[in-house]
């Protein structure tokens, strides 16, 4: 056997396992599923728990909520969590640096106690609004509302996405900025033409993340978000096991794995444009 | 000839103690002057106050007659090249070039007549639809070049800019940079801690050390006649012994030279080993006695270590054919064509 098909051999042995692993806990789940969501109330295949999906009042609602919160949430933790990493990457002084020191505080919460925590603090009888109440200021409704979901969306996201886009902004030399201001760029350009270009393809993988871990959401849509519309996570936990329909949960799983891979698509194409210009 | 650059009793001070002060020195245009220090010494300080990156505590800069020193750098009429070459690397090496043209809102026809004029300059003819990363190092340093001479600044910062390159090379690019220089009359202040690279490259080297100026001069001054004793030991190779100053004379050992700076007592005598002349046995008539400990051949001529006894051991270059004549524990005997003295304070 030649030398180098043996270090393909040993290449095909390395990437098997990894390979088995996102076969057996990503791929089959995913097959299983659409076969099940394929399965009508007669036994037999077709696309009525999708056609259900697209045409019942509740459903849409659901899925329109679920874009709506996805997105602002997604807008609101990329701005500010941006804003953050810039504010930290070329600023200094003591407001700086109590920021770098606390910004990761919400990562080791867990979800549930942080989700409480915002029902406490913003809930109608929790003490915002009795203090609120004390200055004659009513309170509007955050929790129950997608408000509330939005909260608390922005609380678990925003550290992790600051902490991503930190390190790519630090990974930007100060001399590529100054040679940039060198050349006669003023702050704004410096920004938009190197630094942000610079930076881009961590704030894509930021929002591919916050975008699926946001679009899959279920512990804070549950505790905070109203009772309609839902979110698809919220949705789909109802449907399974309340309503004991498990290939209507199927086709909500699914849609929401579509909806997660049209994102994945556009990250992937960029990434791979980006490769083929520079090879 | 004009002053096209007056930096006059610059000073900066950093937190750790370091930094410069009481920098004056003028440039002339079309002149290429080298800053020549070791780490620490304050040469990029005073470079990166000339190009606005560094606030400067005290002291002015004029660029052609009119102060900068409150400008920030897009404003300087410099432009600088740094170590590490920064290109954009999301950016083509058109887009490289034309950036800076962009922002003068320079036409996109001449833009593109000049980029391919400067690319020409710099030997990349072509190059323009690649991106930084498909380059080799001097490619893309001979690119940030480039890219700060279509700027046509009124003077060209150069922050040593061939320090990352292999030695082939940068020996290539200090040829380039000063064809370039002549052809475009560029006004450059180039930082090197490279004294071969900045006696090769300069009309004038500006030696520092520990935040201040030793000595301004020509190279070949800086080399024949440098003024003070770190000088002397910062360029090129030297030997130093004990000698005294008696009057009109020098005294280093059987040999005598004229006192030039009128020194008195003892003297630190300095002597280049090219300015060594080395020959077998022993005389009475002048010079020192010594015997040879080392020989290394080092291609054209050789270095020899000569022990000197209470003088101490100097090296000498020697041609490779007075070599042959030469055996190592033989006594020869050491005279010098030329020797510079130094007070002992």
């Amino acid at each position: 056997m030649s030398k180098s098909m043996k270090m393909g051999m040993l290449g095909l042995i390395l990437v098997i396992p990894s390979f088995l692993l996102l076969f057996v806990i990503v791929v089959i789940p995913i097959a299983l599923s659409f076969v099940e969501s394929l399965r009508n109330e007669a036994g037999g295949f077709d696309l009525s728990r999708y056609q259900f999906l697209f045409t019942d009042k509740a459903m849409r609602s659901n899925i329109i909520f679920t874009l709506k919160v996805t997105v602002v949430s997604c807008l609101i933790v990329l701005i500010v969590s941006y804003s953050l990493a810039v504010y930290m990457r070329f600023s200094s002084g003591r407001l700086v640096d109590l920021i770098r020191k606390t910004y990761m505080i919400p990562i080791f919460i867990p979800g549930v106690i942080a989700t409480y925590g915002l029902i406490n603090l913003l809930g109608n009888h929790g003490w915002l609004s009795r203090f609120l109440l004390l200055i004659g200021i009513t309170l509007p409704r955050i929790i129950f509302d997608e408000k509330g979901i939005i909260i608390a969306n922005l609380w678990f996201n925003i550290p992790f996405t600051a902490m991503l886009l930190s390190s790519a902004l630090a990974g930007i030399p100060n001399s590529v900025l100054e040679s940039a201001k060198d050349v006669g760029a003023g702050r704004l350009r410096v920004f938009f033409q190197i630094v942000f270009p610079l930076s881009y393809k961590t704030f894509l993988v930021a929002a591919t993340f916050v975008f699926m871990g946001v679009i899959g959401s279920f512990t804070a849509p549950f505790l905070v978000g109203p009772n309609a519309p839902q979110m698809l996570g919220v949705s789909m936990e109802q449907v399974f096991g309340v309503f004991q329909e498990r290939e209507q949960a199927a086709a909500i799983a699914f849609f929401t794995f579509l909806l997660c891979s049209v994102l994945g698509y556009f990250y992937i194409r960029s990434m791979v444009k980006d490769e083929t210009a520079r090879s | 000839m004009s002053i096209q650059l007056s930096i006059r009793d610059l000073s900066k001070r950093y937190k750790t103690g370091e930094g410069v002060s009481g920098i004056s020195l003028d440039v002339n245009k079309g002149e290429l002057i080298t800053l020549l220090g070791p780490s620490g010494c304050g040469k990029t300080t005073v470079l990166r106050s000339i190009g606005g990156f560094l606030e400067p505590d005290s002291g002015d800069i004029l660029i052609e007659g009119r102060s900068v020193v409150k400008l920030p750098p897009e404003k300087r009429p410099t432009s600088m090249v740094f170590q590490g070459y920064n290109l954009w690397p999301h950016m083509t090496i058109y887009d490289n070039l034309a950036f800076g043209l962009k922002i003068r809102k320079m036409p996109k026809a001449e833009i593109r007549s000049a980029v391919e004029e400067v690319l020409r300059l710099v030997r990349l003819p072509g190059a323009e639809k690649k991106y930084p990363s498909q380059l080799s190092g001097g490619q893309q340093q001979r690119i940030a070049v480039a890219r700060s001479l279509l700027l046509k600044p009124a003077v060209l910062l150069l922050d040593e800019p061939f320090s990352a390159l292999d030695a082939k090379l940068r020996h290539e690019m200090r040829e380039e940079l000063r064809e370039i220089q002549t052809e475009t009359g560029l006004t450059m202040v180039f930082v090197t801690h490279d004294q071969e690279e900045a006696l090769s490259l300069s009309d004038r080297i500006v030696v520092m050390n520990h935040g201040h100026i030793e000595q301004i001069a020509a190279p070949q001054d800086i080399y024949d006649a440098p003024e003070t004793l770190y000088v002397a030991e910062f360029i090129g190779k030297m030997n130093f012994l004990k000698g005294g100053a008696q009057g009109d004379k020098l005294v280093v050992g059987r040999m005598e030279f004229p006192n030039a700076k009128h020194l008195t007592g003892e003297v630190v005598v300095a002597v280049r080993p090219e300015d060594i002349i080395l020959e077998p046995g022993t005389s009475q008539a002048a010079g020192l006695p010594g015997t040879i400990k080392q020989m290394m051949i080092l291609g054209h001529y050789a270095e020899v270590s000569i022990d000197l006894g209470d003088h101490g051991i100097i090296r000498a270059f020697q041609p490779r054919d007075k070599v042959k004549e030469l055996q190592l524990g033989q006594s020869v005997n050491a005279t010098f064509n030329k020797v510079i003295a130094y007070s002992n304070n």
